[in-house]
């Protein structure tokens, strides 16, 4: 990354944005400019401009409101940098991400876009876009995106995974061992697991969920101080008003 | 979560605030109507609603208040597409712990419901016993962790 550059100076921002956040939107500019496990820090950037430009796509907004998604033909907004198939499966996760299917997934599969690869690209889809979206929400201009490190990706895969109840594989809740010993504790849930294929997108997601949302130890303290201007009950409006207009069952 | 929160601090909340009932604001969350205000203006990409509902937040409740409910509702952008995408089902132990406000806020009518299968009769039946149980163990642990503070 061009270390010339300053990323994420909010000295214009009307509002005073609280240290954590800055650290944690600057770490992971970093991160996402790097190789990863299985893009490259190219690529990455790549999938990061895709998130940008599926907002602004004629053709995801027709096919949001097409009967089938599967069925409408047309060409996204995009770079030249990475496939189709990959492009097609950011601007999905960004615009029409309820009706992504198993059998889409393993159509990639079929077609060489690993598993591997999808999880890490949903990994920095929904980094980019949360990061993104917290500038939208207060009304501050988007970040530029970084300029990549060279590096080749580490393929790095955990030794055990179980494939039995998602779209992908995943580390099985008992499984958080050895270099995985991190991602959890004892016990666990399916959206800490979701990612966990590729355990750095992982760590990545909860970083930023620390400092956007709540700490893990501060989701198990419904009532006590949390180290936010909110509380506890403020925080679940909030996200649960969200997730019902995005109608999230989970 | 929100019923969650509401019954363990005691305080008296109107879960149809989710789905956007502004009638239901009255009750113990302060600000409540303008961060429903906020949360959905934002997560509609309504940007004309969402420069007015900044405003209203920002008079009513101050900077620090606009900035850390911007990273909440920025947090919750990204969790439905991580499920979604990844197609998880709800936990187990939710399952019976949420089955009454699932029904009570109509869930099951999202497209994503289709990775969990419906609770079953037996389920919905452990929820009434489940929910007082979480409840009264996460009590528990609250008062060890004040203590343990202080």
């Amino acid at each position: 990354m061009d270390s010339s550059t300053t990323y994420f100076d909010y000295s214009d921002s009307p509002y005073p944005i609280r240290a954590g956040l800055v650290d944690v939107h600057k770490d992971y500019w970093q991160t996402l400019a790097k190789a990863g496990s299985w893009f490259t820090g190219a690529e990455r950037i790549a999938i990061a401009a895709e998130v940008r430009n599926a907002l602004q796509c004629t053709f995801c907004a027709q096919r949001k409101t097409a009967l089938s998604p599967y069925a409408l033909q047309g060409e996204h907004l995009k770079g030249d940098v990475l496939s189709d198939d990959v492009v097609d499966a950011v601007h999905r996760i960004v615009t029409d991400q309820s009706r992504i299917t198993k059998n889409y997934v393993q159509s990639n599969v079929q077609k060489g876009f690993s598993e591997e690869q999808y999880v890490e690209l949903v990994g920095v889809v929904v980094n980019v876009l949360s990061i993104d979206e917290f500038h939208r929400a207060l009304g501050l201009p988007q970040e530029s995106l970084p300029q990549p490190v060279a590096g080749d990706p580490d393929h790095y895969r955990p030794a055990h995974t179980e494939h039995d109840t998602a779209y992908v594989a995943m580390i099985p809740p008992e499984g958080a061992v050895g270099p995985e010993s991190d991602l959890w504790p004892e016990r666990t849930a399916n959206v800490l697991r979701a990612l966990s294929l590729v355990p750095d997108a992982v760590r990545s997601w909860m970083k930023i969920a620390n400092e956007h949302y709540l700490s893990m130890e501060a989701m198990g303290n419904f009532t006590g101080p949390n180290g936010r201007s909110i509380n506890r009950m403020q925080i679940e409006l909030v996200a649960g008003r969200v997730s019902s207009i995005n109608e999230c069952f989970y | 979560m929100l019923s969650l929160s509401a019954e363990l601090s005691e305080a008296t909340v109107n879960l149809q605030m989710i789905n956007g009932d502004e009638r239901a604001t009255d009750g113990d969350v302060a600000h409540a109507k303008v961060l429903m205000h906020f949360a959905e203006s934002f997560a509609r990409r309504d940007e004309t609603a969402l420069t007015q509902a900044r405003t209203a937040l920002l008079n009513e409740a101050g900077p620090d208040v606009l900035v850390d409910t911007a990273g909440v509702a920025a947090n919750f952008q990204r969790m439905v597409r991580i499920a979604d995408s990844i197609g998880i089902p709800l936990d187990d132990r939710n399952v019976a712990l949420s089955a009454g406000v699932r029904e009570e806020l109509d869930l099951q009518r999202f497209a994503s419901a289709k990775n969990t299968p419906q609770a079953s009769l037996k389920v919905r039946l452990m929820s009434l016993i489940a929910r007082p149980m979480a409840k009264r163990m996460i009590k528990k642990m609250e008062a060890q962790r004040s203590k343990s503070e202080s």
